[in-house]
């Protein structure tokens, strides 16, 4: 990560500019058996509280840890119930990295955020269909399956 | 524009600045050897 990703300039600017990085040693005596860290790099989106939202582990280049983070600051407003923020964080995921790793999960989040926002289930069944489209393969498609029967 | 990504060392400080600038944290646990 030291080597590529990190000096990288559109992560520099979009880490230092949307989250508060942190960094502690893998065997940090006080945080890492709280967050169970077995491998490095091991990377953990945190809300405003300290609780997890989303990890990722191993390398990730910077067009994949980009999508990631906003994956992760998406889920976090989401857990918060900020629905609307979160619809707008998948958006700029979906919109810069639409074929990223972190994308199928993203297209999911969107849609359960969207619907719990507006009480449309249609937005489920729109998360489906284009899960079912654009990544029929992944595991976000197969959760969304039931979807498919929401009129 | 920084060059570097301007890294926090400590939970606490990490927490406050969350806290007061309204963002989500990036903890990342690494290994330098």
């Amino acid at each position: 990560m030291d080597a590529v990703t990190y000096p990288d300039e559109g992560v520099i600017e979009y880490i230092n500019a949307n989250l508060i990085p942190l960094r502690l040693m893998h065997d940090d005596k006080r945080h890492a058996a709280d967050y169970k860290i077995k491998w490095t790099p091991t990377l953990i989106v945190l809300d405003t509280d300290g609780h997890e939202s989303h990890r990722t582990v191993g390398f990730l280049a910077p067009d994949e840890l980009i999508p990631a983070l906003q994956l992760g600051v998406g889920k976090a407003d989401f857990e918060g119930g900020r629905f609307d923020r979160a619809i707008a964080a998948f958006d700029q995921l979906l919109g810069d990295h639409a074929r990223s790793s972190a994308a199928p999960e993203a297209i999911f989040f969107r849609g359960v955020s969207t619907y719990k926002h507006t009480d449309n289930p249609r937005a489920l069944r729109e998360a489906y269909e284009k899960l079912n489209a654009e990544f029929p393969d992944s595991e976000w498609a197969k959760k969304a399956y039931p979807y498919r029967l929401i009129e | 524009m920084a060059t570097k990504i301007e890294w926090e060392t400590e939970m606490d400080k990490a927490l406050s600045r969350a806290k007061s600038e309204g963002k989500e944290i990036l903890l990342d646990f690494y290994n330098p050897g």
